[in-house]
């Protein structure tokens, strides 16, 4: 076992070399007043070693995805179709280059050994509410150890050795006290920055974070937001940063895929989304930001209308109830299909080609 | 913590001297007592008694003195294990609620670890396996088991061996070993009998119990922390038992603290219709009786058991969670 959080990882990479690949990715809920479609066939590439951003607003599907990466779904969900393909790189010693083995996620048992394996060694993640992420009754050292001690085959005594120095590397003053502090004995960012060090723990392929700043206050958020982009670029994993704050896309990301009702309505790299956004939603939430250094006092522009509740079917284009160039006749017959319009940039709309999405 | 339990320690002996006193005036409140009931009894009888034989009876039974001086030689009894004279049975107290107390304390026992045993289980089972098959079964069983009343079951359960087993019930032993030596036939008698009291005293409870475990796992388990540990790879069986079995089992810890009295009463009116020999009998003929030593003595002895049950219960919930560490 001679890798270690931290160690320089000096491997080339090309831009093009993808850790994940999702495929028509559906995800359905089936509950009691009838069968919630969050996702209908999310399609992107997760490039490997960068920050990817999934922005929308709530109830779009972006944790949905994630989850289903994980397989971590509660039981009422099903993914009737779809393809997630993990391309997972042996870890070897030497840091050479090795095989890839493609893993498809959605073959694997969510109980399976093999998923098990995957999740929090290859895979990690960290969630919203730090306050209730982490359990109440084990010690973070305890908590962070645990899955050391699972991926890692090493003791207890090893574990908490690497406990404290991962806790060391996400910023935690005190490290060797810190690891046997209780969650209730820290404060929301410090608890963010121990679920950082827990998904950090086996240096995973990739990171999702579900919206991990949404519940701090905005001085702890650009500490959290710093560190995360500064471990990113120090281990050379992939970030895959969920959040409505475009804000903080703009600060993170290296790309960004923007969903509107389970699907992927326009993905691009991180100025084309700011400069020249193609989608209208996309469009339309920049418009809804306040932006720096304007000087005329302009009016906020909200999207008109809520998100539609996900039990209803929409005809056509999701968004065309809300969309300012709606055009009759044709976002609301069919959908349209994901077209490239620029190197890289692709969107799903009728403005830039009338290309219809295969049912 | 060390500091915390001498303080709760000090609560306690006030709580006692308070429920003493309470307990002294509710059993005094009813008019008459047990002598005055035995005087009309033997004037029933046709005796003329002389009133200074009444006196004499008074005198006997210290019931002459004023009423602090009889509660303060009742309470002073205690420290040394005395706790006065049964008017019914003209025995000491002590002998008589001590001779029931062990196999009290074996019933007690044996079905409240029978009923926890298989409420933690099937609560457990219950709510990881919610809205299936099983769990529907289970529910229909918990509400059955809530539902009947202990007694209807012990009835039902009585006719059911005698009928199906040719057994006898009721009572401890079969008439030969009743009075015969302890021996390897008479322990096997005893088992034979105990069966049903257990099933009886322990099928409520453990309805109830797994109930409550269902209800609040399933509240568990929908926590952030419990997707966590999911997150870090962990087998299913480490997720529920470690992460959310630990955080769910509060209430019950609380309701154990609770359940200590009902170890010492029994549950008496199974031990009523089962005819056992336990304490909870006992505690309701004293009570019928205004037998008010012997009631007494049951009343102080529940006391403490609950005090003592909830001070361990406070102790084990620190244990078990750590924002619960005081001060």
């Amino acid at each position: 076992m001679s890798e270690t959080i931290g160690s320089p990882t000096t491997t080339t990479t090309t831009s093009a070399e993808i850790i994940l690949r999702i495929k028509d990715l559906h995800t359905y809920f089936y509950t009691d007043i009838g069968i919630s479609k969050a996702l209908n066939g999310v399609t992107f590439d997760i490039p490997s070693r960068k920050v990817l951003g999934i922005v929308g607003e709530s109830g779009c599907g972006k944790s949905v995805t994630a989850l289903s990466c994980m397989r971590l779904l509660p039981r009422s969900a099903k993914i009737p179709k779809g393809e997630i393909t993990f391309f997972r790189h042996k870890k070897n010693g030497n840091g050479s280059a090795a095989p890839v083995e493609e893993v498809d996620l959605l073959k694997l048992d969510t109980m399976s050994q093999e998923i098990r394996n995957i999740r929090g060694a290859e895979l990690a993640m960290i969630f919203q509410e730090p306050m209730s992420s982490l359990n109440p009754s084990y010690t973070i050292g305890d908590q962070i150890g645990e899955a050391i001690i699972l991926h890692q085959n090493v003791d207890k005594a090893e574990a908490e050795n690497r406990t404290i120095k991962i806790l060391d590397q996400v910023g935690m003053s005190n490290p060797k006290a810190m690891v046997k502090r209780f969650p209730h004995e820290l404060s929301g960012g410090m608890r963010q920055r121990a679920m950082i060090a827990m998904g950090l723990s086996c240096n995973p392929s990739v990171l999702f974070a579900d919206e991990p700043t949404t519940a701090l206050d905005v001085t702890t958020e650009a500490q959290i937001l710093d560190l995360m982009r500064d471990l990113q670029a120090q281990l050379g994993m992939t970030i895959v940063f969920i959040t409505h704050n475009l804000g903080v896309v703009a600060q993170m990301c290296d790309s960004v895929a923007v969903m509107y009702l389970g699907r992927i309505v326009e993905q691009a790299s991180i100025e084309p989304i700011f400069y020249n956004p193609k989608h209208p939603y996309t469009k339309a939430l920049l418009n809804s930001i306040p932006h720096a250094g304007s000087r005329e006092h302009k009016r906020l522009l909200p999207i008109r209308g809520v998100v539609p509740d996900p039990y209803s079917s929409i005809k056509g284009c999701p968004f065309h109830p809300r969309c300012n160039s709606f055009m009759p006749g044709k976002c609301d017959v069919n959908v349209p299909a994901t077209v490239t319009v620029d190197n890289g940039h692709t969107v799903r709309c009728f403005l830039y080609s009338d290309e219809v999405e295969q049912q | 913590m060390f500091s915390y339990i001498m303080r709760r320690l000090g609560y306690m002996v006030i709580t006692m001297v308070i429920i003493s006193v309470l307990g002294y005036i509710i059993i005094e409140l009813p008019p008459g007592s047990y002598v005055d009931a035995e005087i009309s009894r033997l004037r029933q009888q046709g005796g003329n008694l002389a009133p200074e034989q009444i006196a004499a009876l008074y005198q006997r039974y210290g019931l002459d003195k004023p009423e602090y001086v009889r509660f303060g030689l009742w309470v002073s009894g205690f420290v040394r294990g005395d706790f006065g004279q049964s008017f019914q049975y003209s025995m000491p107290v002590s002998d008589l609620i001590f001779g029931r107390l062990g196999l009290t304390l074996l019933f007690s026992f044996l079905s409240l670890i029978l009923s926890w045993g298989i409420a933690i289980f099937v609560g457990v089972y219950s709510a990881t396996h919610r809205y299936t098959v099983s769990d529907y079964v289970i529910t229909i069983l918990q509400f059955v088991g809530l539902a009947v009343p202990n007694f209807l079951l012990a009835l039902v359960l009585m006719v059911f061996a005698q009928n199906v087993f040719k057994m006898q019930v009721g009572g401890l032993f079969s008439a030969e070993y009743v009075n015969a030596p302890f021996s390897v036939g008479k322990f096997l008698d005893l088992l034979n009998h105990m069966w049903i009291p257990i099933i009886v005293i322990g099928a409520s409870n453990t309805a109830w119990l797994s109930r409550v475990m269902r209800a609040n796992l399933l509240d568990v388990l929908n926590m952030q922390y419990v997707q966590t540990a999911r997150a870090k790879g962990l087998k299913e069986s480490v997720v529920t038992w470690k992460h959310a079995f630990r955080n769910a089992v509060h209430p019950l810890i609380m309701v154990l603290g609770g359940s200590l009295p009902g170890i010492i009463s029994g549950e008496t009116i199974v031990a009523i219709v089962l005819n056992l020999p336990t304490t909870g009998p006992l505690y309701f003929n004293a009570l019928l009786q205004k037998d008010m030593y012997l009631a007494g003595a049951f009343l102080i002895f529940l006391a403490l058991a609950l005090l003592i049950g909830n001070l361990g219960a406070d102790i084990l919930l620190a244990w078990v969670d750590p924002r619960i560490r005081y001060e």
